[in-house]
């Protein structure tokens, strides 16, 4: 069993140090403190714990690591801009280790903020400070303690009451050196409001080892409707983990959309609690391993008022001797009636050395509810491939084919078709379909 | 237990008052011996020694004593902080002659009324190829029926069959559930007494199944029964278990291991159904090794208990070997139904399929919990699981939690879980055709265990069908 390291550059010094280097306001002082003792008090998970049993961990350790600060330089990788073409966002920000090295922002609507989290500090500490961890703390994981503690930058968002924001915004996160590194978004939405918002991990491969530790606060006011993805397709010497929460109101709807297909190792936290009746909440993943990689998704559908409705679906393949978990829970709690709640999870094998666990687990606690989940693993099926090699298809080929079929399920279900377009050339580039590249 | 409060029962309440009292029952107790609260190594070394074992067994016992010490009891699961060993009297021998008598009168008095309610005798006139029956800690009763015995099946108390097939059992005893398994498989292991011993041998197929009883009478006694079943090549058989316990005042233990072996192509069917009182923890260990192109079924049903943690488990460890579960769970207050299964295919062409339904009602919780696991290598491996809960009111609970480990490619894997209340329309419409209320929820419930309960044999599925009445008694309203 793998037992992870402390670290001492991650330790209360650090913390005091970034409170003296930004100068930063009293009680984000104490929230770094607390969150700072949390974050000593919490033992690394263990494959004991039920919620990482499966997860590699070595794969995400953090010892030997320094915080990433400054990066190596700040220009603009060709990727990055591409991404940026390729995205639609109307106001852009690029993170490139604790500095914001890229900004476009042609917002017409009103009142919307969408900057880094330390200029929202300086500019709007009392919606900062109203929001700030408020949804993911401290006290849910030794991961989310450690972000809590030593984050130096993040995106904040805030969309004013009834403000429809037409075109995407995006948070484009890169790093050219390794380290621990620490990113925080925060994004608020007020009762009516409107807002797609694009949060993508990409970086060029680079020698050293990253651990990116991100967490994502998502508060949704009534009625309020996210569209949220997060993309993440770091360079392969990176370990990536991503907790995503969010607190959905009455008639509040989120669509979110997890996509893990880079990185040596990725977690992916995706939760959300309903607040209020009539809350939705689609949640769609997708992920891809190939050639050792190892992605874990851990989803949860929290339903704490009663009307409320959510729907998932994560599907994903592996290869090339990968390991994919998916762990999943739909919690109704007592009182919660006339809940709906589903959950699918699909896994792909592509070939025998690679490896595929499903655990769709439910905890209901009313007894007027629709709940549901499913679970399959399989090959691509033979006779589909059949028929399509009987149509002259090579064996590759027609796995092509039905491996982009199979993910099509979730990039249909995508608003966004220029992030479907993208996921599925990604994919089709990790098959090896002849001429396809990332096209970067 | 069913609560019956009505001072008045009226013509409808009169049917399960007679229920109740059938079930509801204690005897004054009688002993021989009674080890010492707790468990230690002097309790271990005194059950061998009133059992006049092998060396063998008693270092046996003395090791897995050593390994529950170093393991402790599991962190997960339901609640078990009521389970306290210090207050449980780990063996009792009764006060009956030991070993097998050869006929129905020479069963004391006492015990024979214990099982004509239990109907027992009417369940032997229905044939059934032998009786076993466990009273407290020791069997007490066995009967195989002359024409099995000739074909060389065996069907003794595990006692016995340590003491008249020593070959045999050390063969096969313990190599499916060793005592490194789990806590309670230890526990079992230093403090085993009683279960069955059964031996089918080569290509014999018993028409009718195999039956033993087993109940648990004296406050605060554990029992640790430990059954071990062999089905020789090509062997046909069932072998049934029932379990009904008395009312008792304080927490009881029950914690037994079953050991299964089907050997090539023979097809073995396990079934149980416990309706222990609801103050006995019920810490069971169920496993199976299923050998090439047999194929072993597990029918699980848990009624009764305090908190059940019960996982019927299939190795299947050679070509085309086929496992199934089926489980129903019924939660009422106060119990905490952790059923399950496991599947593990570690060979080629191995199927399986489980199906578990699972009732609760009033603060009753009831979960699912289960492993399928496809070891590579398991070519073209299959496996289903099916999980329907039923949720009687608006403050039961249930919990599904499936494992599915894949590492072989060709294998294809699939699960599914439902919940679902009572539904309205369907009690409406049965009431407008003249049911009561209580009546319909009962035709509704007996409807939706019925793909279950049309697997047991006719006896058994008519007392489940009464234990599920007892049960739903008092739901309405």
């Amino acid at each position: 069993m793998a037992t992870l390291a402390q670290n001492p550059a991650l330790s209360p010094e650090a913390v005091e140090q970034i409170v003296e280097r930004y100068q930063e306001p009293a009680w984000l002082a104490e929230e770094r403190r607390a969150a700072m003792r949390s974050y000593q008090a919490q033992p690394f998970p263990t494959s004991r714990d039920e919620r990482w049993r499966y997860t590699q961990l070595r794969r995400f350790a953090l010892d030997g690591l320094e915080r990433v600060q400054q990066p190596a330089d700040t220009s603009v990788s060709e990727r990055i801009r591409m991404r940026i073409t390729d995205s639609d966002a109307e106001g852009v920000l690029v993170h490139k280790g604790n500095e914001v090295v890229h900004r476009e922002a042609a917002i017409h609507e009103q009142g919307v903020v969408f900057t880094d989290l330390r200029s929202a500090l300086r500019d709007h500490e009392a919606l900062v400070r109203e929001h700030l961890y408020k949804v993911v703390n401290a006290t849910q994981s030794k991961y989310a303690a450690l972000n809590a503690a030593l984050w130096e930058n993040g995106t904040f968002v805030y969309v004013p009451r009834d403000v429809e924001v037409a075109l995407p915004l995006g948070a484009f996160t890169t790093a050219d050196r390794g380290g621990v590194g620490l990113g925080r978004t925060l994004v608020v939405v007020e009762p009516n409001a409107k807002l797609t918002y694009l949060d993508e991990f990409t970086s060029d491969p680079f020698d050293e080892r990253l651990f990116y530790d991100a967490a994502t606060e998502i508060v949704l006011k009534d009625g309020a409707k996210l569209r949220y993805v997060s993309l993440q397709n770091w360079s392969r010497n990176v370990a990536h983990i991503n907790k995503l929460r969010a607190h959905v109101g009455r008639d509040a709807r989120l669509e979110s959309l997890t996509v893990s297909l880079g990185a040596d190792a990725a977690r992916a936290e995706v939760e959300c609690r309903l607040d209020g009746p009539g809350a939705e909440s689609e949640m769609l993943g997708l992920y891809f391993a190939d050639k050792g990689q190892h992605f874990n998704q851990y989803t949860l559908q929290h339903h704490a008022a009663d009307h409320a409705h959510s729907d998932l679906l994560f599907k994903g393949a592996a290869r090339d001797a990968s390991a994919s978990v998916y762990s999943g829970i739909i919690v109704v709690d007592p009182g919660a009636q006339k809940t709906d709640a589903y959950q699918t999870n699909r896994n792909l094998l592509l070939d025998a050395e690679s490896e595929a666990v499903s655990i769709p687990q439910l905890e209901i606690g009313a007894n007027d509810v629709r709940c549901s989940h499913g679970s399959t693993t399989g090959p691509v099926p033979e006779d589909q491939r059949f028929y399509l090699m009987s149509r002259g298809l090579s064996p590759e080929v027609a796995e092509h084919v039905l491996v982009t079929g199979f993910l099509y399920e979730v990039t249909s279900r995508v608003t966004l078709p220029k992030v479907a377009e993208y996921v599925e050339r990604v994919v089709q580039a990790k098959l090896g379909v002849p001429g396809v590249r990332e096209k970067l | 237990m069913t609560d019956v409060t009505k001072a008045d029962p009226d013509a409808d309440g009169l049917q399960g008052m007679e229920h109740t009292k059938q079930y509801d029952f204690r005897l004054p107790e009688t002993y021989f011996y009674r080890s010492e609260k707790g468990l230690d190594r002097r309790v271990v070394e005194k059950i061998s020694y009133f059992k006049q074992e092998p060396e063998w067994m008693l270092q046996f016992r003395l090791r897995a004593l050593e390994i529950a010490e170093k393991k402790g009891p599991p962190k997960w699961g339901p609640d078990l902080s009521g389970l306290r060993f210090e207050n449980i009297y780990f063996y009792i021998r009764p006060n009956e002659r030991q070993g097998t008598v050869d006929s129905w009168d020479e069963i004391p008095e006492e015990v024979r009324e214990t099982y004509r309610r239990l109907g027992v005798p009417e369940a032997e006139q229905r044939v059934l190829a032998g009786v076993g029956a466990q009273y407290e800690s020791e069997m007490v009763y066995h009967k195989l029926k002359e024409e099995w015995e000739k074909k060389g099946v065996i069907f003794l108390d595990t006692d016995t069959g340590l003491k008249e097939h020593p070959e045999v059992f050390k063969e096969y005893f313990s190599t499916v559930v060793p005592p490194e398994d789990n806590y309670y498989a230890a526990v079992n292991s230093a403090v085993w007494s009683g279960g069955s011993f059964v031996y089918v041998p080569e290509g014999v197929e018993v028409g009718v199944p195999l039956q033993a009883y087993f109940l648990l009478n004296a406050q605060s006694i554990g029992q640790f029964e430990r059954t071990l079943i062999i089905g020789a090549p090509g062997s046909k058989f069932h072998y049934i278990e029932g379990c009904t316990a008395p009312a008792y005042t304080t927490d009881a233990f029950h914690s037994g291991v079953i050991e299964i072996i089907a050997q090539d192509n023979s097809q073995v069917r396990y079934s149980t159904i416990q309706n222990w009182s609801h103050n006995v923890y019920n810490l069971v260990t169920q496993r199976a090794l299923v050998h090439a192109g047999a194929s072993m079924g597990w029918l699980d049903g848990n009624l009764g208990s305090k908190v059940t943690m019960k996982y019927p488990s299939c190795y299947l460890v050679g070509e085309h070997a086929h496992g199934e579960v089926l489980s129903i769970a019924f939660a009422g207050d106060g119990q905490h139904q952790d059923a399950g299964s496991k599947m593990i295919h570690a060979a080629p062409h191995t199927t399986s399929s489980v199906v578990s339904k699972s009732i609760s009602k009033g603060s009753g919780r009831s979960s699912y919990r289960g492993l399928v696991q496809i070891h590579d290598g398991a070519v073209g491996a299959r496996s289903n699981v099916e999980c329907d809960a039923l949720l009687l009111d608006d403050t039961a609970k249930t919990d599904t939690y499936p494992y599915i480990e894949i590492n072989e490619k060709t294998a294809h894997v699939g699960h599914e879980a439902t919940v679902s209340k009572l539904d309205d329309e369907q009690i409406f419409y049965l009431m407008s055709r003249g049911l009561a209320e209580d009546e319909a929820m009962a035709l509704i419930v007996r409807g939706f265990l019925d793909p279950v309960a049309k697997e047991l044999p006719l006896e058994y599925a008519v007392e489940l069908n009464r234990l599920i009445e007892l049960e739903m008694e008092g739901s309405v309203g």
